[in-house]
């Protein structure tokens, strides 16, 4: 007899819970209808993130702690939650689809033989079943997908997709579970952990964004563009093309592959719009596209238009906000 | 040191501009033939990297329809040495479960295989499980999303695993899995020579009845998520207001619109 | 293109355009201005084994056809035509090795080709297509040959390593031999400053008192005017391709500036005169593409190919510098300024009217064709 929770794993790193947990919680909540958000959290003896879990609302936090969970692989997560699941038979558990819950989620899957989405970009109940949204072939394709005969039916979903709210209602159920079995792995070791400070302040949380395309990839608009960005306090991404010019690299890429960004402002200079980057700026508050082909798909998903040289109006701009 | 590496890898889309059929509601692909999937271009580099430092082969296998075989030669013509393909309607409409399942019981009945290498994606799924999923099939240890490798010995294996605000030093003893980044290599050319010795070359085709598998869980049978229902996004129109012709003015016009908004 | 390619050749293709793209063409102003080409490129082009494109399974190498050497110097021509035009004198030496050179030369010689870059001399001081007034020779001492002379205007001369030279073994009679620059008595000579293919080195070899072996004779004694005649229409093919490559490299710069260049409001992409030019460019383009590959076809099927190459290169190497001329005349400003491309594209194709034979020389050439295929 499967139950009627809805589990969302805590994704924690260096005490600092993962942003995408809080906007799952937020989602759960809202598509829940009668069933139970509880989120499964893993931590060392003497933390407390479940305080700041609490705020978020969801209705239980299951929470394991022990001190193997530091340096913890993502196979003996993946075993915990699949002991766990074994014992409480949840609906389903989703996933942030970070480079950690896409390793552990798929571990969990196949130790679960059922079925697992991922990146979706919505999900809703009817009844019990969970209505899995994504896209596929870049955005050209929305799929509505579900597991129907197996449970529990997983999910992983992109950062930045929901939003998260805090809630008023802080009535929340604490369990503590200490009957896990911790299984001994001698074939992997977690040696070092290196936060990267160059990617703590990376596109994905910046308030303001300049992407440049190709039609400003010459040294001169790259220039500009960088002048640009730090008289608006902005950061720079890039279409996946430019990610072979120095001095962008992967990390500055914005699109399907890259990152998604929710900036309140964000300025395309001399990009074109293919849907490989459409993808990532959908949540932008106001946006502003400058190329000079009128036809440019980018014209179609932004807020202002200007169709022009991006050279000649990033000029203009930083000469009139100097 | 003597490893067989097998890197398995997928045929994905040229472009990713499908259409719905209105009639059939299938899926209309562009006629063109596929490409292999850019991640598993740095798979292949990496295990023939390896195996060039520490002599062995390299095999590559698919599980796709026979017009995959393009990618495994391509893979033959960057070097590697064997290629298999699994093929068989059996297989169809799997999803990731179906996948790994198959692969896994592949992978199983080659001989003695040391590593396994996926990229980290598909660029058309996008969805990073098989490597995982495999790994488990397996019991083996995985490092998803490796951005260097440096074997520490006959056995153990460092691995540097890049992910969004920190990097982890994991060392793994083999045999495991690794699933790679586009930061780990620059995936050498295929040489003249290579291409045309490759297609001398034969791909073996595996289908259900060559190796050991449980039916129930290939193909459809074995998928437990089903699409439901596929549509054409009406991309949703945005009201977009051009700023006007002249550049001057446009200008003046966003930063009226950006000071309105209390952005600046 | 008009030839459907195999498999093979479909990924060859994809595999050379790749490569042309991401390390060829950012060198393509530099090869110019510094007239050379640096050190880290070449090594590129060697260690992806492009060298050995034509050179035989079994000696290392690729073993692709005409057809597929044609598209591979199309593809580079398009990036760069100075690598293209060092690639196609190397490519033309080694074929002449591998139809004429005895086993014990082929199992020397062709294993290195994959390495080494090869030239073919046969321009003396006094003499270019006159072969008859050379004075280069070779004689003939119990089981040697020595061999004396000059030979200039070579393409890839003083990069190339291993070169064909054609001696004159009797007053009437030329004959093909191989050298080394290895062997005592090979001396390098002076390098040719030109106006175009900048990258490319064109130079002189002294060879005096050189010592070789009979092996080291291709094909037979006084056959040196028929290896020279089949070196230049193998040449033609892929100076056919050179010449629509650099038609193409023309077109899409042109196309990139008329799309982005306005003159009162509108690109001028929209302007008749310029929509004219764009066409001529690329009419010119697929004329001579059509031509290389049709000789490149008939050389597969090992029909006779020289009329049809030979027509290749003489109308590729006027139509080539007609579109740079059009192209030019299209950037205007930046077209005359030595800041953009365009005016080095015009000076690579002015060799083409010149290189493996004067335009001259062509006529001549086809009009005779044209008579003995009659029947």
């Amino acid at each position: 007899m499967v139950n009627k929770d809805i589990w969302i794993y805590a994704e924690q790193h260096q005490q600092m819970v993962q942003p995408v947990t809080y906007q799952l919680i937020t989602k759960a909540n809202a598509i829940k209808n009668d069933k139970k958000v509880v989120v499964v959290l893993f931590e060392t003896p003497e933390k407390n993130i479940e305080e700041d879990i609490k705020l978020y609302g969801p209705d239980e936090i299951i929470v394991i702690k022990d001190k193997r969970i530091k340096d913890a692989p993502d196979s003996l997560i993946a075993d915990l939650i699949a002991q766990l699941s074994k014992q409480r038979k949840p609906n389903s558990i989703l996933f942030g689809a970070t480079v950690i819950g896409r390793s552990i989620s798929a571990r969990l899957q196949a130790k679960l033989l059922t079925g697992l989405t991922a990146d979706c970009l919505d999900l809703s109940f009817e009844d019990d079943l969970l209505i899995q949204t994504k896209p596929s072939y870049g955005d050209n394709i929305m799929c509505e997908i579900i597991c129907p005969h197996h449970f529990p039916q997983m999910a992983t979903v992109r950062p930045n997709i929901f939003v998260a709210q805090k809630t008023k209602n802080n009535e929340v159920t604490i369990t503590e579970v200490k009957n896990l079995k911790f299984k001994e792995n001698t074939n992997i070791k977690v040696n070092e952990e290196r936060p990267l400070l160059s990617k703590l302040d990376s596109i994905a949380n910046a308030n303001r964004v300049i992407a440049v395309g190709r039609g400003m990839s010459h040294p001169d608009g790259i220039q500009l563009a960088f002048k640009l960005a730090t008289k608006l306090g902005a950061k720079i991404g890039v279409t996946r093309p430019l990610t072979d010019l120095a001095p962008f690299s992967v990390d500055d890429q914005i699109g399907q592959s890259g990152s998604s960004i929710a900036p309140k402002f964000l300025l395309t200079l001399g990009v074109h719009g293919a849907v490989q980057f459409t993808t990532g700026i959908g949540k932008a508050d106001v946006s502003v596209a400058v190329n000079n082909n009128p036809k440019a798909p980018i014209f179609d998903v932004v807020d202002y238009s200007f169709v022009g040289d991006a050279q000649a109006f990033a000029e203009a701009f930083l000469k009139i906000i100097q | 040191m003597n490893l067989h590496i097998v890197v398995c890898v997928k045929q994905v889309p040229v472009s990713n501009n499908v259409k719905i059929d209105p009639v059939t509601k299938n899926l209309v692909r562009s006629s063109e033939p596929g490409v292999m999937n850019p991640f598993d271009q740095n798979a292949i580099e990496a295990a023939l990297k390896l195996k060039h430092r520490y002599g062995g082969k390299v095999t590559l296998i698919s599980m796709g329809p026979k017009n995959f075989e393009i990618t495994l030669r391509q893979g033959l013509a960057m070097g590697c040495d064997d290629a298999i393909l699994l093929s068989s309607r059996a297989f169809g409409g799997a999803d990731t479960l179906a996948t790994g399942y198959v692969l896994s019981q592949a992978i199983k009945a080659l001989d003695k295989v040391h590593l396994v290498f996926f990229g980290r994606q598909s660029i058309d799924a996008d969805t990073g499980q098989v490597g995982p999923i495999v790994a488990e099939f397996l019991d083996w240890p995985q490092v998803t999303y490796v951005s260097k490798i440096t074997p520490l010995s006959e056995e153990i294996i460092e691995a540097t695993r890049l992910m969004e605000h920190m990097e982890q030093t994991i060392e793994v003893k083999l045999p495991a899995i690794f699933t790679v980044r586009s930061e780990l290599n620059e995936p050498r050319y295929p040489t003249p020579r290579n291409i045309q010795l490759s297609y001398q070359k034969t791909i073996e085709t595996w289908d259900e009845h060559s190796m050991n598998l449980d039916l129930n869980r290939i193909g459809i049978k074995g998928s437990p998520t089903v699409v439901r229902k596929v549509w054409s996004p009406s991309k949703p129109k945005k009201m977009t207001q051009s700023l006007g012709r002249d550049v001057d003015h446009a200008v003046q016009q966003l930063l009226v619109i950006l000071r309105s908004q209390n952005i600046l | 293109m008009s030839i459907e390619l195999k498999e093979h050749q479909q990924m060859l293709h994809q595999m050379v355009t790749d490569f042309a793209h991401k390390e060829v063409k950012p060198f393509d102003m530099v090869i110019d201005k510094q007239k050379s080409y640096p050190k880290s490129l070449w090594n590129k082009i060697i260690n992806v084994g492009l060298l050995g494109l034509i050179v035989p399974v079994e000696h290392g190498g690729a073993d692709f056809d005409a057809i597929a050497e044609a598209q591979t110097i199309y593809d580079i021509a398009q990036k760069n035509a100075s690598v293209a035009f060092t690639l196609e004198g190397h490519y033309k030496t080694v074929d002449q090795l591998k139809k004429y050179g005895n086993k014990n030369l082929q199992d020397i010689y062709l294993p290195q080709a994959n390495q080494r870059i090869f030239g073919f001399g046969s321009t003396e001081p006094q003499g270019g297509s006159n072969v008859m007034g050379h004075t280069a020779n070779a004689v003939k001492e119990g089981d040697y040959w020595i061999l004396n002379g000059n030979k200039t205007m070579i393409t890839n001369g003083g990069l190339a390593e291993v070169y064909l030279v054609l001696l004159k073994t009797a007053p009437n009679e030329l004959s093909c031999f191989l050298v080394d620059q290895d062997m005592p008595g090979f001396k390098f000579g002076k390098q040719e400053e030109f106006f175009g293919m900048r990258g490319t080195p064109v130079g002189e070899i002294f060879l005096e008192n050189v010592r070789v072996t009979n092996d080291y004779l291709l094909g037979k004694v006084g056959q040196g005017v028929e290896i020279g005649d089949s070196a230049h229409y193998d040449a033609r093919i892929n100076m056919g391709a050179i010449a629509a490559g650099i038609c193409q490299h023309a077109l899409e710069i042109v196309i990139e500036y008329a799309n982005q260049r306005k003159a009162i409001d509108k690109p001028i992409v929209e302007l008749f005169s310029i929509q004219n030019k764009i066409a001529e460019i690329a009419i010119a383009k697929q004329n001579t593409q059509l031509l290389y590959e049709e000789a490149a076809k008939l050389k597969v099927q090992k029909k006779l190919y020289d009329k049809v190459a030979t027509m290749a290169k003489s109308y590729g190497s006027r139509a080539a510098f007609s579109a740079c001329d059009h192209a030019l005349q299209v950037l205007g400003g930046y077209g005359y300024s030595t800041e953009y491309p365009v005016e080095h594209l015009l000076r690579d194709a002015r060799a083409l009217q010149i290189a493996e034979g004067s335009l001259e020389k062509m006529v001549i050439e086809i009009s005779k064709a044209v008579e003995r295929d009659r029947g």
